[in-house]
């Protein structure tokens, strides 16, 4: 069947590959995984917010029939290696914590106890026999709590519950606001939010029976980062045990040695990665000197390891993650402990109440920003103050810290703001781990957008034409965002807000609602235009993190002509909804010329994919690995093509492959296929041919790179008897540059609208003024259903351009909008009755209460201390390094420096030996 | 309480059979863990989200709160009694079409509540499908593309198969 038009396969609403095994039920989702002679785990999870362990008797539960292994806290710190903050910010507390609990508990299901049974519910059974003696410490629920001096750090090293605080200034802020002719302030809240795919997490650690080997099967996002992961932190070995065995056996590191090397080699940057994220590190080890012997064991342990020591991880049918399975769960850590403790296959799979407790939850930030514009509606800068509660638990290897930096960087947006201050303050509190949720910068857009909403009320000017007044237009590109990103000619923001205009009938809408107004109905419509960095221009990561664009920047890929002639696609990326499998076929199919079926793509295995930390995430897909595949393909091409013409005595420029027939142009009759492509190619392959008669690997570094964009319109209707909002239309104008599937672009973006409007209208991940979690059934956390989520209205353009592989992401940006559009059509709709929306979370009974209808409620969630005063005079911060420094004797301040001069010494030793310098 | 077994007898997909389980497991868990037939999936266990969706005589349930003994004298239909990957049932053929879903942890709960919709009203307007599909979660489409999968499946007579 061909779905192409005209034999072209990308642009085309091809049917995905993957369907018929998920709609007849055949999916190979993880918790569909039996092994023979599989145990199952459960955690026991702490009821308390904060407490001290005092006690924790497992022995009746260990006792219980049917129970096999019951492990803590304790075991934890004997087995493994602890999770270390990896996040070089210079000054950010980043903990040290086991995969179960110690000595003390910090979130409501923070895991004490891994119970190991011959079911499911024999574990949970025997979860209810372990004797907690808990000591409840009071809990820090909200940033206001945080931020008291008086409560004590939940990090006691941290010595504060404020774990980061930043200020950094782009272009000339003073002048900025010296010119101003006001300066207009507000305060916005985001709530906390949570991903919720509808599968939860979920593994099986899998013993071979034979060689013992782990092999971890993982609803993940990323393999290759689980992998490593689990190598570092699992089957924790004391250093001198390591140095015996690397003296004992020097085969044993070297290929991890040649490995390493080679890939520092290709990634040169890399080096500076490391330099200027290393006296950030040091400081780190100073900090918190037990850090440099955790170290020490996991990393010497990691060398030291036999390859068959590290695990294997293999990813199957995912059901959506949307971020929530892009970071290593503590869970995990314990499930392969136990597994490997007993020699034996563990299942573990969360349950929703679990997932909505510790799954991942996100975005809860208050952001203070001061616009200084003229009174014609000029924006010339803009001061913000963000404030990001990260919970108990950073997530590893990412730090919500690391989103704050994505927020800053991208919050010009595509406006003419030529001067930015961005301060930055990090807090804890006992509350779940923050993640990256679809868009986990999304802060950046909603305030921007719902700011210029309010400084075009204060100054009286319509909302369309601020927009159009400071908007970057075509005739000005290329540009710069004034905090480092290049915008290229393709930056087409401008043109998906006047197309959106247009859409609506934007000019006509005052008339429209005040109609309605004097009807009676209360309407509302409300736009937003974001720009999306997927792939972002190129080193775009660079401006996040120096050096991060070194490993997170590069996509591999391998395309084979396998020896039975059919043909494979491998990926790093891990597909949990996307579509890969038909996407990364169609670009394939389009180079080599073949039918889509004929493409066979290839992931979630860490022993055959492409090594590469990123996994799926971050809307890059459709750039980065329809770019490389696009690269290894077209080289595939032309290997098939040698060897064709070889055996067809004819000019390589001769050959054509059309329907998955080589041929001499012009004579379809006389041809070969690519069986007899693969067979030639064996034969003159020395060697095994396990890899496939012809195998390329490619990498590819996003090219051009560039910009995704798009402008909501929102319209919504308000019920001021029972405070619901419902959404009579939505419109999307996008420009995602050339689309390799439509339908799959429509479906992304969709769904992304859906999760902004659940955010706004329903969801929320609710403590309560003690930490105590409010949200755990899906009665309690609302998700919208097929009557409450519109229909979007779809607009594409497309930017002309001849670039190589000019693919954009799309997967977030519904979300990254849809809460500002929401948000800025409800205050449209409410405006006349003196409403100002201020905060993201805006169920019925706000609504009525922002309406005027019913009295407030004092809010459980607090934001940080008002910043207005201080950000009126900037306060000269003292290094906060030093403030927090713990004293040290002379003596261990002394064995410090030393072991920090040694380390580095060593590290560079290792980095000039790695770069292949004497 | 582990040793505590019912004896129950279900026709499940067309196939008799009899089995002693734990009382206190549910259907969804007999279904998936005794029967193999993994295609009923979980999501919440506790009766929002309708991936367990099943029919039980001609009627969706949610096996996820039903205790697998309650099912005793039934006849239990599951995804994998609609269609093969060889010979799709029309309404998978239509969401297949429709690009209905994406990662599909929610399909066979919708596949089930569209299928005991069809069987019993085969020509259900907008408003209600939209209504009867609201007792299904959908974390990654939303609904519009599983919503014309349905009207796709109507439109090509798939009522006549339910
Ligand atoms: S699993 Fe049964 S309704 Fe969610
Ligand atoms: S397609 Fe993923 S939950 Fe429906």
């Amino acid at each position: 069947m061909r779905e192409g038009l005209a034999g072209k396969y990308v642009g085309a609403k091809v049917r995905r590959v993957e369907d018929r095994r998920l709609l007849t039920g055949r999916g190979r989702y993880i918790d569909d995984l039996n092994l023979p002679d599989m145990a199952h785990a459960a955690f026991l999870r702490s009821p308390y917010p904060h407490a001290h362990i005092r006690r924790v008797d497992i022995d009746s539960a260990r006792r219980m029939a049917g129970v096999f292994l019951v492990l803590t806290g304790a075991d934890m710190a004997r087995l493994t290696n602890p999770f270390l903050g990896m996040m070089a910010l210079d000054g950010l507390y980043d903990p040290v914590f086991y995969a179960l609990a110690t000595d003390r508990v910090r979130v409501v299901g923070d895991p004490v106890a891994i119970v190991v049974a011959e079911s499911r519910r024999v574990a949970e059974d025997a979860c209810e026999l372990i004797d907690v003696e808990y000591e409840p410490i009071a809990a820090i629920a909200n940033m206001a709590q945080a931020m008291d001096p008086m409560r004590p750090p939940i990090w006691p090293r941290a010595r504060s519950n404020v774990l980061w605080e930043d200020s950094q200034t782009y272009g000339d802020v003073e002048v900025a606001f010296a010119g101003a002719d006001r300066v207009i302030r507000e305060r916005f809240a985001q709530h906390r939010q949570s991903n919720q795919p509808m599968e939860t997490r979920g593994s099986v650690a899998e013993i071979d029976p034979v060689s013992g080997e782990l092999i971890f099967h993982s609803a993940t996002q990323s393999a290759h980062s689980l992998k490593w992961s689990l190598a570092f932190l699992l089957e924790r070995t004391s250093v001198w045990r390591s140095i015996r065995e690397l003296a004992t056996n020097r085969e044993k590191p070297r290929k991890f040695v040649v490995g390493a090397r080679a890939f520092i080699k290709s990634h040169p940057d890399l080096r500076t990665a490391t330099k200027s994220s290393q006296p950030a590190m040091l400081k780190q080890l100073r900090r918190e000197p037990k850090r440099i012997v955790h170290l020490s064991e996991a990393l010497l342990g990691l060398l030291a390891k036999d390859p068959s020591r590290r695990p294997r991880v293999l990813a199957q049918d995912i059901g959506g993650a949307f971020g929530a399975k892009g970071l290593v769960p503590r869970e995990d850590v314990a499930l392969a402990t136990a597994a490997l403790q007993l020699g034996r296959s563990v299942k573990w799979i969360e349950d929703r109440n679990e997932h909505l407790m510790v799954g991942g939850q996100a975005r809860e930030e208050t952001l203070d920003i001061d616009v200084a514009v003229t009174s014609d509606g000029t924006i010339l800068g803009l001061k913000v103050h963000m404030t990001m509660d990260v919970g108990a638990y950073p997530g590893f290897p990412f730090n919500g810290a690391f989103f704050a930096q994505m927020v800053k960087v991208m919050m010009p947006g595509p406006y003419r703001i030529g001067a930015l201050r961005f301060d930055t303050t990090i807090t804890a509190s006992n509350k779940g781990t923050y993640v990256p949720y679809r868009g986990p910068w999304a802060a950046e857009t909603w305030v921007r957008e719902r700011m210029i909403d309010v400084v075009a009320r204060e100054l009286g000017i319509g909302r369309a034409d601020i927009r159009l007044a400071n908007m970057i237009g075509a005739d000005e590109l290329p540009a710069a965002m004034v905090t480092g990103p290049p915008l290229d000619v393709r930056m087409s923001a401008r043109r998906t807000l006047e197309e959106a205009l247009r859409v609506a009938d934007f000019d006509s809408w005052d008339a429209i609602r005040d109609q309605a107004r004097s009807e009676g109905r209360i309407v509302g419509m409300g736009l937003a235009t974001f720009i999306e960095a997927a792939p972002g221009p190129p080193k775009f990561f660079d401006y996040i993190s120096p050096g991060f664009s070194a490993l997170a920047g590069v996509e591999p890929a391998h395309a084979v002509l396998e020896v039975d002639g059919s043909l494979s696609v491998i990926t790093q990326q891990v597909p949990h909804g996307q579509g890969h499998e038909t996407t990364l076929a169609q670009v394939a199919a389009d180079e080599l010329g073949v039918a889509v079926e004929a493409v066979r793509v290839r992931y979630g295995d860490s022993s055959i994919t492409p090594f590469s930390l990123f996994g799926t995430g971050g809307s890059r897909s459709a750039a980065m690995a329809g770019g490389v595949v696009t690269v290894a393909a077209q080289e595939l091409r032309q290997r098939v093509v040698d060897i064709a013409s070889d055996l067809m005595e004819a000019s390589t420029e001769d050959i054509v492959i059309e329907d998955g027939h080589i041929h001499v142009a012009g004579t379809p009759a006389i041809g070969v296929s690519f069986a007899e492509v693969a067979a030639e190619a064996v034969r003159r392959r020395p060697g095994s041919p396990s890899d496939g008669a012809i195998r390329v690997t490619s990498e590819w570094d996003g090219g051009a790179g560039g910009w995704a964009q798009a402008t909501h319109v929102c319209w919504v209707e308000i019920d001021l008897d029972t405070g619901l909002v419902t959404i009579p239309r939505y419109v999307v104008v996008e420009d995602c540059g050339e689309l390799i599937n439509p339908a799959i672009v429509d479906g992304q973006i969709r769904g992304g609208v859906a999760q902004g409007i659940g955010a706004v209208l329903y969801e929320r991940a609710a403590y309560d003024g003690d930490a105590n979690f409010q949200a755990g059934t899906f009665m309690d956390f609302l998700i919208p259903t097929a009557m409450e989520i519109p229909d979007v209205e779809i607009h594409h353009l497309q930017t002309p351009s001849d670039i190589f592989a000019n693919y954009r992401g799309v997967g977030e940006g519904g979300m990254i909008a849809a809460p500002a559009a929401l948000t800025n059509a409800i205050e449209d709709a409410l405006a006349h009755l003196g409403a100002r929306i201020t905060e993201q979370h805006l169920p019925p009974a706000r609504i009525l209460e922002l309406a005027g209808v019913i009295e407030a409620e004092a809010p459980t969630e607090v934001g940080p201390p008002d910043y207005s005063a201080a950000a009126a005079v900037p306060a000269p911060r003292p290094s906060l390094i030093r403030e927090r420094m713990p004293t040290l004797t002379p003596a261990q301040a002394q064995a410090v420096r030393r072991t920090a001069t040694s380390v580095r010494s060593g590290a560079r030793r290792f980095a000039d030996r790695y770069a292949g310098r004497p | 309480m582990s040793d505590d077994r019912c004896e129950v007898t279900v026709t499940v997909n067309g196939e008799e059979r009899s089995l002693a389980v734990e009382c206190r497991r549910t259907l969804a868990e007999v279904l998936r863990e005794d029967l193999g037939l993994t295609g009923t999936h979980l999501g919440c266990e506790h009766g929002v989200c309708g991936a367990c969706t099943v029919a039980v005589d001609g009627a969706a349930a949610r096996s996820c709160l039903m205790l697998a003994v309650q099912a005793d004298g039934c006849e239990i239909e599951t995804v994998e009694s609609l269609g093969t990957e060889e010979k799709l049932h029309p309404i998978q053929q239509a969401m297949w079409d429709e690009h209905g879903f994406q990662c599909a942890f929610c399909a066979p709960g919708f596949l089930m509540t569209v299928y005991c919709l069809l069987r019993e009203n085969p020509a259900p307007t907008p408003e209600e499908i939209r209504e009867e599909l609201s007792g299904n979660l959908c974390r990654c489409t939303g609904y519009a593309s599983i919503l014309t999968g349905v009207q796709a499946a109507l439109s090509r007579g798939a009522a006549a198969d339910a």
